[in-house]
């Protein structure tokens, strides 16, 4: 009885350490699963496309809460506050910026041993689309760190022939751009889109809503000789969002146009057709120049 | 009036050309809107990617010869403008084969002067080059192969018909009117084509006829039958090579793309709002017959009518087959301009005001299109139809513009036969 007792013990604290033991290397590791992520991938983004072809919201957002839950950066714990003060959509036609407003709160005395980026992620809804060379050129004159579409990037696809796609854009925050009493980031993001064309409609405009953005800021710890990253994503506590929806009507084609287009078009085209046929038949047959031409 | 001649003429053209290259890098550098045209940052990126030894086609809405990749290679390692003044040159060479082929066919040296001012100070045209778009290019080859013919080079015009076809498809129009025009009344072995002097310009109804008549008793002449095997030969050479060498991808975007391109975006063409409107649905195989019809007619007219004219001939088929096309952008326009010069010396239309109206007609319906695109692109308004309607009016003008030139033109083939006695040879 008391060697049954004794080896139930044993197996007990056993199993106790290798529970201690692999939640151990499991914390040892956690980091090490987004640090992998960041060294095989400069955008996130990049690393959903990889796994899903298309964009799916649901399995965005899984992809985000399994792979970038976050980690404390260096020795403190710290959590930084993330929120989007204001959205907009500027311009008018077929081009136009969408504006964030995104302020990032942060302790002080942690900056310093930090090296930190801002990540804003748009999910783009269907009907709008990001040029991936506008913006390289963007991220070349400085304006982003980085920035980049994923997805259907096709520039010239209508809605109706184009699956959805994602822009990420990086800004860096740097201890020089901090504002006010030195504790928080305020960016602007501005990322320029354009309309694709919309499908047929009966009145002549279709609604586009955009979604709010993902908000993340993405850390290094300057003095830790493995270069572990961390990262604080805006769907953990303390994030503030703008409430009202960012709406684009894009102009659209009218259904009901369709039988008398057609039939003018082909008209049109018969018609011209048929008058430079005339023209031709009935072009003057003998032309003799006599002197000099004048111009 | 003593126009300045030409060699001042072509080096203040090739000035003007290096300053707007100049400025065109200051402005790309340092305002929001480029200069550069977005298709040369794409021939640069593809080039780039070529000399990486990457395939072109990795670089998205790259839908050109891999030969343009090629020839901007020097874009990576001399300067980034290098393209802009090659295809500047060839701007200024347009310019150059022009004045020769006026010269070949006898046109006195004002009215010469006259027809290159035409190109070289079009804004449309001195504007392109600089801003980066390859269009100079093939100009500057189609003209070179009317010298050709004009002059019996028949061997290299076969080469050079061949290229231009590989690298731009449209020039496949002007295959019937070569063929007609390799006449074996004009091209004999052994002796070079006579050209009909600008001077004496007439024709006979009798000859036209008789010129069907024998070309369809004769179709299968030597002179033809090379020309055609040469052309043909080294476009399945081209397309061959970058076949093997990038393979389907060269093929989608180079080739297929151009003839099965239906853009529902908004363009010039009549078409673009009904196939916006079908774009849900496949168009069927007999509606696309059907729509290519009204263009297959006009071509094969304007070709049966005009053929011996064959400059002539190439500038109303150019016209004809941009605005009966599905897709109307502004660079196809390049493709008459070039030989527009070719054919004002027989125009019986005075440039007050006949030539002053079809000018001004022209560009305001353009200008008219534009305003309404303007009004959909740039202010979000929903004007499909207006814009439709705009499209319909400047397919109108082109018409009016077209008919007008036929109507004031005095047709004059561009070879005598050689088999009369009184055959002038031009030395």
């Amino acid at each position: 009885m008391e060697y049954q007792g004794f080896r139930v013990l044993l197996h007990l604290r056993l199993g106790i350490m290798l529970t201690l033991l692999a939640g151990i290397t499991y914390c040892k590791h956690a980091p090490a699963s987004f640090s992998e992520l960041f060294r095989r991938h400069k955008y996130i983004t990049e690393a959903y496309f990889q796994k899903h072809e298309t964009l799916i919201d649901r399995a965005f957002q899984d992809f985000i809460s399994s792979e970038l839950s976050h980690v404390f950066c260096g020795k403190q714990n710290f959590m930084p506050k993330l929120s989007v003060m204001q959205r907009q959509l500027i311009g008018e036609g077929s081009h136009r910026r969408l504006t964030s407003s995104v302020k990032i709160e942060i302790q002080p005395e942690v900056i310093s041993s930090l090296s930190c980026e801002a990540i804003v992620i748009e999910r783009l809804p269907s009907g709008v689309f990001a040029d991936p060379f506008e913006l390289e050129h963007l991220t070349g004159r400085g304006v982003f760190s980085g920035a980049s579409a994923f997805g259907d990037t096709d520039l010239e696809l209508p809605t109706v022939r184009a699956n959805r796609s994602v822009v990420e854009v990086h800004v860096d925050l740097s201890p020089n751009s901090l504002s006010g009493n030195k504790n928080s980031w305020e960016l602007k993001i501005e990322i320029p889109l354009h309309a694709r064309y919309a499908p047929l409609g009966k009145h002549g405009y279709t609604r586009v809503e955009f979604e709010s953005p993902d908000l993340f800021v993405h850390c290094v710890d300057e003095g830790d000789t493995l270069n572990q990253s961390c990262i604080f994503s805006s769907t953990d506590e303390g994030v503030r969002t703008s409430p009202h929806a960012i709406v684009w009507e894009v102009p659209s084609g009218i259904v009901k146009h369709t039988k008398i287009v057609s039939v003018l078009t082909f008209i049109a085209a018969v018609v011209g057709a048929l008058s430079v046929f005339m023209a031709c038949i009935f072009y003057s047959e003998v032309s003799v120049y006599n002197g000099t031409k004048q111009s | 009036m003593e126009v300045m001649n030409f060699r001042s003429l072509i080096i203040f053209s090739a000035f003007l050309r290096v300053l707007l290259i100049v400025y065109g890098e200051w402005q790309d550098t340092h305002m929001e809107v480029r200069y550069t045209d977005v298709d040369y940052l794409v021939f640069s990126d593809a080039a780039a990617l070529v000399v990486d030894g990457k395939s072109p086609y990795k670089r998205s809405t790259y839908r050109y010869s891999p030969l343009i990749a090629f020839i901007l290679t020097p874009n990576s390692f001399i300067h980034r403008s290098w393209g802009k003044f090659l295809f500047s040159a060839s701007d200024l060479l347009v310019g150059y084969f022009i004045r020769t082929i006026l010269k070949l066919r006898g046109v006195p040296e004002n009215l010469t002067i006259y027809s290159v001012l035409v190109w070289l100070f079009n804004p449309f045209t001195f504007t392109i080059g600089t801003r980066g778009n390859c269009e100079p290019i093939i100009c500057a080859i189609i003209l070179w192969i009317i010298i050709c013919i004009m002059r019996g080079n028949l061997f290299q015009g076969a080469v050079w018909y061949g290229l231009v076809v590989h690298m731009r498809i449209y020039p496949i129009i002007y295959a019937l009117p070569i063929v007609l025009t390799l006449d074996p009344n004009h091209f004999q072995r052994g002796k070079k084509p006579a050209i009909v002097d600008w001077n004496s310009r007439q024709h006979k109804l009798n000859e036209t006829s008789n010129r069907l008549w024998v070309f369809f008793q004769s179709i299968f002449t030597r002179s033809r039958i090379l020309f055609g095997l040469i052309s043909a030969t080294v476009f399945f050479f081209c397309t061959g090579i970058f076949f093997y060498l990038y393979e389907w991808e060269f093929l989608h975007e180079a080739l297929l793309y151009h003839l099965t391109r239906t853009d529902p975006r908004h363009n010039f063409s009549i078409y673009f709002y009904h196939i916006y409107l079908n774009y849900e649905r496949e168009f069927a195989v007999l509606e696309k017959l059907i729509s290519f019809l009204p263009q297959l007619i006009v071509q094969i007219v304007l070709v049966f009518r005009f053929a011996q004219d064959f400059p002539f001939c190439f500038f109303v088929q150019t016209v004809a087959f941009v605005a009966f096309n599905k897709v109307i952008t502004a660079q196809y326009f390049v493709w008459f301009f070039c030989l527009l010069p070719l054919i004002l010396p027989w125009s019986k239309m005075k440039l007050k005001w006949e030539g002053i109206l079809c000018v001004l007609v022209w560009i305001g319906a353009q200008t008219h299109w534009l305003f309404w695109g303007y009004m959909l692109e740039f202010k979000g308004k929903q004007v499909f139809l207006q814009l439709w309607a705009a499209s319909l009016l400047f397919f109108a003008a082109n018409i009016y513009v077209m008919i007008t030139i036929i109507r004031r033109h005095t047709y004059s083939p561009v070879f005598k036969r050689l088999v009369t006695s009184r055959t002038k040879k031009i030395t």
